[in-house]
């Protein structure tokens, strides 16, 4: 019985693997997406120089990636330098969920990255989150383009 | 002093300042919404169910007997256009004096039998004005129409004769007839048992000379509602499809039939 | 089976008429029921009046009109066409000739007239069964003449309910969230209007966002969320002073509002530390009580009519499902297990459905199940829809779409659909700006 259900979930996780690598085979033609995040420069703004604002997500995750990690310590660094500056994240989900489950989804987003911030010491004092849910996409196209620049948490300087 | 006043209003305008600021800014002041009026409902059954004055029942009766030997006349329908007039009159203006009248006519009971009343107009429904006008339906209408006869005759009929029933294609042909004539209300619960059972009587030719809800006491049972629309909407499809499709033959089996409106099976599909 | 030989059996059983034939008649035609809508009868002087105040030609059609287009929005009946009607207005105060109406097909006849007396406006109207030639029906109401558009949903309620069999709905309101501007900057506002979209007000400026108004059972408050001064928070909105407050001032967002059955709590979700858990909070004595708790994100929460269970939408089994508890918090279950996510539940003021937005393979689906999930019917497909609420007999559900947009991100627009339980009878609900959220009071009279 249980080897069944483990030769399963093997099976289920080779599925997902191949339809993954489909997918992102497929969208490598765009080169702004791995799996369904967002790896593209289009909508990103900067801190300072060589600290990117945001951080992207896949449908309906709040994990963070490698490169999400690696854009969360240049701003945990430039946060340290920085010591005066107070910031807000602002978490947001895409437009393909139902609004109120998006609010919290923004939520856990944004609070991801507040948990990793901290972790390389960035006080909780000076983060405060807000989740907009679906309410304020950065982009309006309704494709898998646009959704993933909309999956997203942003560090906004609160002062 | 002066200036302890001075300051004391500063800063009472700044706390009023900031506890207006501090909530959401509405749209002007309080929403100019129109005021909730509650809406009297005037109950005018009573004033309805009065009968006619007599000129006016003398009109109806004239026009009543009109009808029926235009009717059995088989006048085109054109023709009793011109003959009746537009309609009865109510009698508006006596409403008061007769109303009083007609407490002392009637029993007490009758008068406040339900909240909403429905106003009859028939002297006959003053008996009870609950029950449905059509419940025994006594109107004879004369028609010689002779029937469309659907189907032929089936060799299993006559198995079907001896236990007094109608052979598949006739009743077939009879279902096919009400189906057409049925609106269902739409509006029905499907989960709650609502079947209408109606005993007719009927014509050779089809056409119906009474008709009767079996289960008439559930009418105005409060809260089966549902039960006397879906009653209502029997009694009007019967209305509607008369002369019933009936065989040409075996009379006698059929003069009393009784048909079973069920509509779960469609509100629920 | 079973329940059809006892049926057959109680069918069978009382009759004592030996050998009568019974035929069963199972099948019918599901058309709207055609009916006629006389103009309300006028007499010069009321006529003359009404002109005056209401700046209207003639009310009594005009409260026809209003009649005639909430029964056939219903999509139950079918108003046949004034012009083939052989009697006039003024009918009111007769028997109407059934034989007339007849012609025509109708099957029921709604006569009446106005009057003006004691500056107050009068209305009687009657409604006749055509087919069995008898009056079925006979109100008159007075109100103050600013409400006659009120009078004609009242008289719209009367004629479905006595049609029918159960309360109408068009004598109410509804609120929801009025949008306007690009996508990516939408301004939102509070508004409401009357079911049929007439009387539309704003009742918030949109400085900041608003989203997900509920009424109270009364339909006097409003709760909802508001992003004044950036911080997510439940606000409680009395519509008919103005004022308003802030109901879920917690240390974090408050979101998803709704009002108990009885109108004495406000359950939502209180979102902390990227979780999402559900609360009520007493409205009078503001003792919060904690409902659910769970690492998950559990939202979108909806009481039961009788107030015993909640139910809402939870990621505790990986993906966004129904679930239903006791209003304690006891007794979780998962009731949706059909294919896709499920969200937004909402209990039927009937008791025995949850309205429900499922998303399936990149559509979205509004539809009803029963309370312990059987009986999933899905109502209307599309590109995005979500967030149903009941009309108050339980027959209609209104809800929002959004379109999608072009590969240059424009043709975006956000509106209000309503459709029948049934699934027939999708319509748009028009509005002024482009709307969302929309949520439905109850019989504003009864």
């Amino acid at each position: 019985m249980k080897f069944n259900k483990i030769l399963k979930n093997a099976l289920l996780i080779i599925v997902a693997c191949l339809a993954l690598s489909a997918c992102a085979t497929k969208k490598a033609g765009t080169g702004q997406m791995q799996g369904d995040v967002y790896t593209g420069k289009d909508t990103v703004e900067y801190l300072a120089s060589g600290v990117p604002d945001r951080v992207f997500f896949a449908t309906n995750e709040s994990v963070l990636t490698t490169a999400s990690r690696e854009t969360l310590r240049k701003q945990a660094a430039w946060l340290r330098k920085n010591s005066k500056i107070n910031i807000v994240l602002e978490g947001h989900a895409d437009e393909r969920g139902t609004r109120e489950y998006n609010l919290a989804l923004g939520e856990r987003r944004a609070n991801a990255a507040k948990d990793y911030l901290m972790t390389y010491g960035v006080s909780s004092d000076r983060i405060s989150v807000l989740s907009y849910g679906k309410e304020r996409p950065v982009d309006s196209g309704s494709n898998p383009l646009s959704w993933s620049k909309n999956r997203r948490s942003v560090t906004v300087k609160a002062n | 002093m002066s200036r302890n006043i001075i300051i004391s209003s500063v800063l009472h305008l700044l706390l009023i300042l900031f506890t207006a600021m501090s909530l959401p800014f509405l749209a002007k002041k309080p929403i100019n919404l129109p005021p909730i009026v509650s809406v009297e409902l005037i109950q005018i059954s009573d004033k309805s169910n009065i009968p006619f004055a007599p000129k006016a029942k003398k009109i109806i009766e004239e026009i009543k007997e009109k009808e029926e030997k235009l009717v059995s006349e088989q006048a085109p329908p054109k023709k009793i256009k011109k003959v009746k007039p537009d309609a009865v009159p109510m009698p508006e203006d006596n409403v008061e004096k007769i109303k009083k009248i007609e407490e002392d006519k009637q029993n007490p009971e009758k008068i406040d039998n339900e909240v909403k009343q429905v106003s009859e107009f028939e002297k006959k429904e003053l008996f009870d004005p609950n029950s449905i006008a059509a419940l025994i339906d006594k109107s004879k209408v004369e028609r010689a129409e002779t029937l469309k006869k659907t189907d032929k005759i089936t060799q299993d009929q006559d198995r079907n004769i001896e236990n007094t029933g109608l052979s598949l294609s006739e009743e077939d042909a009879l279902k096919a007839q009400i189906f057409g004539c049925w609106s269902i209300p739409l509006g029905l619960p499907y989960n709650e048992n609502l079947l209408v059972r109606i005993k007719l009587e009927l014509k050779p030719d089809g056409s119906v000379i009474s008709s009767e809800i079996l289960d008439h006491a559930r009418m105005n049972k409060p809260g089966q509602g549902f039960y006397k629309v879906l009653a209502e909407s029997a009694l009007r499809a019967i209305k509607l499809c008369q002369p019933l499709r009936v065989p040409s033959t075996g009379y006698e089996r059929w003069k009393d039939l009784q048909l079973n409106f069920d509509a779960r099976e469609m509100l629920e599909g | 089976m079973i329940r059809k030989l006892i049926l057959l059996f109680l069918v069978f059983f009382p009759s004592n008429t030996y050998g009568l034939i019974k035929v069963d008649i199972t099948r019918g035609n599901l058309d709207p029921l055609p009916l006629a809508v006389s103009p309300l009868a006028i007499d010069i002087e009321s006529k003359n009046k009404f002109k005056k105040i209401l700046n209207k030609q003639d009310i009594g059609s005009e409260i026809s009109i209003i009649v005639e287009r909430n029964l056939k929005t219903s999509g139950l009946f079918n108003p046949l066409n004034k012009e083939a009607f052989l009697q006039k207005p003024d009918i009111a105060n007769l028997k109407p000739r059934f034989e007339d109406w007849k012609l025509i097909k109708a099957q029921a006849l709604i006569t009446g007239k106005v009057n003006f007396v004691d500056e107050k406006l009068r209305v009687e109207f009657r409604l006749w069964d055509i087919l069995a030639g008898r009056e079925m029906m006979a109100l008159a109401f007075t109100t103050v003449p600013t409400n006659w558009r009120r009078v004609g949903h009242i008289i719209s309620d009367k004629v479905y309910e006595r049609l029918t069999g159960e309360k109408g709905y068009f004598d109410t309101r509804i609120i929801y969230v009025a949008e306007e501007g690009p996508k990516t900057q939408r301004v939102k506002k509070l508004a409401i209007m009357d079911q049929d979209g007439f009387n539309n007000k704003f009742l918030t400026l949109g400085n900041e966002l608003v989203l997900t108004p509920r009424f109270n059972k009364t339909s006097q408050l409003v709760t909802y969320l508001s992003y004044f001064r950036n911080l997510p928070r439940v606000y409680l909105l009395d519509i008919e002073t103005g004022t308003q407050e802030v109901v879920g001032d917690f240390p974090g967002m408050t979101f998803a509002p709704r009002f108990s059955p009885d109108g004495k709590k406000i359950i939502m979700s209180f979102a902390k530390d990227g979780n999402s858990d559900i609360y009520t909070m007493d409205l009078e004595s503001r003792v919060v009580d904690r409902i659910t708790n769970h690492p998950s994100i559990d939202t979108s929460p909806s009481y039961s009519p009788d107030g015993k269970f909640i139910s809402f939408n939870s990621d505790r089994s990986g993906y966004q499902q129904i679930y239903v508890m006791d209003s304690n918090g006891k007794n979780v279950k998962r009731i949706s297990f059909g294919k896709g996510l499920y969200g937004t539940p909402v209990w039927s003021p009937r008791g025995d459905l949850i309205a429900f937005t499922k998303l399936h393979k990149g559509k979205f689906y509004i539809g009803v199940m029963r309370t312990d999930g059987s009986g999933e019917r899905l109502l209307t497909e599309n590109f995005y829809q979500e967030a149903p609420s009941w009309s108050p007999n339980g027959r209609v559900l209104i809800f929002y779409r959004e379109t999608k947009t072009n590969d240059e991100g424009k043709g975006f627009s956000a509106k209000l659909w309503s459709i029948d339980l049934t699934g027939y009878n999708e319509r748009e609900v028009k509005t002024p700006t482009d709307a969302s959220d929309p949520s439905w009071s109850s019989l504003l009279s009864n």
